[in-house]
């Protein structure tokens, strides 16, 4: 196979002499430091940024004996779902070269399914885990918000993202999440709860009385193809055991809002540290300080970042804090506890994980608004801090589709065994 | 009304934010120490979080908090149910991150008050908040000042260390007034063991100043919010003591007050206390109000705190030591004040008033040891080691083993001077009290030597009998005890 730009930087890192990862390869999303080994973000801004520690996630990693293959390509600062805002080359899809592998986390996703690593690591802000999962045909898993450390993790939106592991089956995936999961001293937002299970063994494909969630809104609007193979995997679940319900989650209909509101006005701040003193790309230290920030950031950051740097800081000025931000914290809640309300019926939600199928190289990214509204499905389960997979539910087109399982917090253990019934 | 009168009538409105480093063992968000270790090199006390590398999270020091709950208990103020932080964002290149990570509506206090005594009134100063956040690095300029450095260097050492801002009310009505709160505001943060007064840079204070109409100031001392708002006031930065901020506060007042009556407006502005040429100058015109986009920091859980006001005991605070002190050792108003303005001076007073006479503890601790130490420029804690041979001192002379006069001119100033302990001057000068026999026979010297003295004294002048107690102190080498001198030789000459 032709090479999909897959990584960043190709750097082998062992791992302890055994453990559970013990002989399998691993490809680390790029935001994600790594001690001694260049982490850039798929910026310019962090060429040649070499961390001086390893994320607690890296650390879990070589303690249960993997390998480290190298530091897999993305969208610059997670922000994209294509993987072409790259400062290093957009990654190509393994299925399709002439099609995007989604993101922002495409790098991870694309090594797995080319073969060049055995399973990723992978971020998810608002879907960039789930997206290139499901466009490469590869099982995503985005964890509950505090159940993988972030220590480590070069953050975009901290309130919104986790690490989440990429495998070629739901169980690889679920084992590399019970190397990952619990709590991190160094991460005061990871939660105690999930720490003892035990997510591989969830993948035995036992949905017999399971209760299946399915929302209209999110088939609302989705490409033909897509909803007829999902529909076509619930069916089949259903064929297991499983029971299918309708449920209405009325505040999804503003979650791509919400969603680019808040994660942009944290990315404003979050992204404030790169000003050139300290590490990274600088214009130079002549002159006056506030001019040659100025300076370092209009050179080191992408268009994509700096368009939504500056939505951010608009969204969370005085005067338009209380249009913009505060809302989006109104309708954050109200996605949770719409969430919630379904819960109490359902033990899993399911839809398409992206209403399209695979974008060309190119066809999208000067369009950031068709952009943003692919995230639509993926950005809810973020702003209610929820677990979610995504598993390949067949092909339209000749091109993967990807069925999103949504669980309750903490409740891994249940989307994994529902995913691993998808796969039979 | 001419201008002359109406500038002449101006009152003064002063409000304080205070920033105090907390004696915390590690930074706020981190594990690096607080201590900056001796000759210590730039940005080596410094990891991934003070330094704001990529990806590096705060983890809260709960011992900050607990600092924190205590300045909150002893200044009166009300602790919510829990405590949030926010970031506070702006670019400067002190600041790691570029944004500071501080609190904004759940301060850890609220609605306090601190009494103050000014000259002969006290005064109760409100607290409108006091929150916790973490202290930026710091710039070098090198070769020059802030406007003529040729480049600034940047050191992370101080970053992370944690802050509490404490800002008050605008109830100071002079400079006299801060400089009172401040120093009351250090001595019961030095109380609560939460404050290191020697560490540099431990203190710093901006001060809001306006001038006012002296009619719209009502009865009760208060000035309405509009009469404040309509007056432009200037921020004094880079204050960094009680006495700096009386001297920078009143330049600035008279600043003011000599531009309104020149006809001038006052700008509204920043301007930076020059302690070296005791001036204010300008730093830049104040906008209307900086736009921090605050948000809440999801980084750090909201912390619940309300059962911390109970769980956390603060130590009796100097008002309610003085009082005490007063009634329990039967002090005067001024030794009381001396004995208790700072913790550890209180301690060894009380140490020695329970083992020995309180009224000649008193006097020891607060003139002679306080004033010998004062008049070296030391404090009572460059010598927190020796205090037991102070207190052997103080045994002595409560004993009578030594007189006032020679522990006073001879063993204080040698222990002070010369490190020795009180026991050893005393065997090597030989300053043993005068034993009955001894005084005996030199009070019968003086009387045969003096024949003149005796019969003045029988005439009735009393300077004579000083003159025999000062040739009978010669005689006993000072070890006699004066007022007995004095007693035994009327008790001779009226026989």
């Amino acid at each position: 196979m032709a090479d999909v730009n897959a990584f960043i930087t190709e750097e082998t890192i062992e791992g302890a002499d055994d453990g559970p990862l013990a002989g399998t390869t691993v490809a680390v999303k790029d935001n994600i430091s790594t001690a001694g080994v260049e982490t850039t973000c798929g910026s310019r801004m962090l060429e040649g940024y070499v961390p001086p520690y390893d994320a607690t996630v890296v650390t879990r990693l070589a303690d249960a004996g993997a390998t480290i293959v190298g530091k897999a390509n993305m969208d610059e600062f997670g922000m994209g779902t294509t993987t072409e805002t790259s400062h290093f080359g957009p990654t190509r899809n393994p299925v399709d070269p002439d099609r995007v592998p989604g993101g922002s986390s495409g790098g991870s996703a694309a090594a797995v399914a080319a073969g060049e690593a055995d399973v990723a690591l992978g971020t998810d802000t608002g879907g960039s885990v789930r997206c290139p999962a499901a466009f490469c045909g590869v099982v995503g898993i985005k964890p509950t918000y505090g159940l993988v450390s972030r220590y480590g993790l070069i953050a975009y939106a901290n309130s919104l993202e986790q690490v989440g592991p990429i495998a070629g089956t739901v169980e690889e995936a679920a084992a590399l999440l019970d190397v990952i999961a619990g709590p991190d001293p160094h991460d005061a937002t990871t939660r105690e709860a999930g720490a003892d299970a035990n997510y591989a063994a969830a993948a035995d494909g036992d949905v017999e009385g399971m209760t299946v969630g399915v929302v209209p809104e999110l088939f609302e609007g989705a490409h033909e193809g897509v909803v007829e193979t999902v529909e076509a995997a619930l069916s089949d679940l259903e064929a297991q055991g499983a029971e299918t319900v309708e449920v209405s989650l009325p505040s999804v209909e503003h979650a791509v809002q919400a969603y680019y509101v808040i994660a942009t006005s944290e990315a404003s701040s979050n992204l404030a540290r790169f000003d050139g003193v300290r590490y990274g790309h600088s214009a130079g230290h002549d002159g006056n300080w506030n001019e040659t920030f100025a300076e370092t950031r209009s050179e080191g950051f992408g268009e994509e970042v700096k368009r939504r740097i500056l939505l951010g800081t608009y969204a969370l000025s005085a005067g338009y804090h209380e249009k913009y931000y505060a809302k989006a914290q109104d309708a954050r809640a109200w996605v949770r506890s719409d969430f919630d309300d379904a819960f109490a019926d359902v033990d899993v939600i399911a839809s398409p994980t992206m209403p399209v199928l695979p974008f060309e190289l190119g066809e999208g990214i000067d369009d950031p608004m068709t952009m943003y509204l692919a995230d639509a499905n993926t950005t809810p389960v973020n702003l209610a801090n929820l677990p979610a997979i995504s598993v390949p539910a067949g092909t339209a087109e000749g091109l993967p589709v990807g069925l999103q399982l949504i669980g309750p917090k903490f409740g891994e253990e249940t989307i994994v065994r529902a995913a691993s019934a998808v796969e039979e | 009304m001419s201008t002359r009168t109406a500038t002449e009538e101006r009152a003064v409105v002063i409000g304080l934010e205070v920033h105090v480093q907390l004696e915390t063992d590690t930074k706020i968000f981190c594990g690096c120490s607080t201590e900056p270790a001796p000759d210590e090199e730039p940005n080596t006390r410094t990891c991934p979080v003070c330094l704001g590398l990529p990806g590096a999270l705060p983890v809260l020091n709960e011992g900050a908090v607990e600092a924190a709950v205590k300045i909150g208990k002893a200044l009166e103020a009300d602790i919510p149910e829990r405590t949030t932080f926010h970031r506070k964002n702006y670019y400067y290149p002190d600041l790691p991150k570029n944004f500071q990570i501080t609190q904004y509506d759940a301060p850890i206090c609220a609605d306090g008050e601190l009494e103050v005594a000014v000259e002969d009134s006290r005064r109760t100063i409100g607290i409108t908040r006091a929150h916790l956040e973490e202290d930026p690095g710091s710039l070098q300029h090198a070769g020059g000042s802030i406007d003529t450095a040729d480049h600034t260097l940047v050191d992370y050492n101080r970053a992370g260390t944690p802050l509490v801002e404490i800002v008050t009310e605008p109830d100071f009505r002079s400079p006299a007034e801060t400089r009172a709160f401040l120093a009351k505001l250090e001595e019961v943060l030095e109380y609560l063991g939460v404050f290191d007064a020697t560490r540099d840079g431990s203190l710093r204070v901006d001060a809001n100043v306006s001038l006012v109409p002296g009619e719209a100031v009502a009865d009760d001392g208060s000035v309405p919010e509009d009469a404040l708002a309509e007056a432009n006031r200037t921020e004094v930065k880079n204050i960094s003591s009680h006495k700096g901020a009386e001297k920078a506060l009143a330049y600035e007042v008279t600043r003011q007050r000599n531009a309104l009556r020149r006809g001038r407006a006052v700008d509204q502005e920043t301007r930076h206390w020059d302690e070296s040429r005791g001036i204010t100058v300008s730093m830049r015109s104040k906008e209307a109000e900086k736009d921090y986009r605050y948000f809440r920091e999801a980084d750090l859980p909201p912390l619940e705190v309300s059962d911390w006001r109970e769980s956390i005991p603060i130590p009796e605070l100097p008002d309610a030591r003085r009082e005490r002190f007063r009634a329990e050792y039967g002090l005067d108003a001024e030794s009381a004040d001396k004995l208790t303005s700072r913790k550890a001076v209180a301690d060894f007073y009380e140490d020695v008033a329970d083992r020995f006479d309180p009224d000649l503890a008193a006097t020891w601790v607060a003139d002679n040891l306080l004033g010998e130490l004062n008049y070296r420029d030391m404090a009572i804690t460059d010598v927190a080691d020796r205090l037991e041979e102070f207190a052997r001192l103080i045994e002595l002379v409560d004993a009578g083993e030594l007189t006032t006069k020679n522990a006073e001119e001879v063993v204080l100033r040698g222990m002070l001077d010369d490190g020795d302990d009180p026991d050893t001057i005393v065997e090597r000068e030989g300053l043993g009290t005068a034993d009955t026999g001894e005084v005996e026979a030199a009070v019968a010297d003086a009387i045969d030597d003096n024949p003149e003295a005796v019969a003045d004294y029988h005439d009735g002048d009393e300077g004579a009998i000083n003159f025999l107690v000062g040739q009978v102190m010669q005689r006993t080498g000072g070890s006699a005890d004066p007022g007995e001198v004095n007693a035994l030789l009327r008790e001779r000459l009226d026989e």
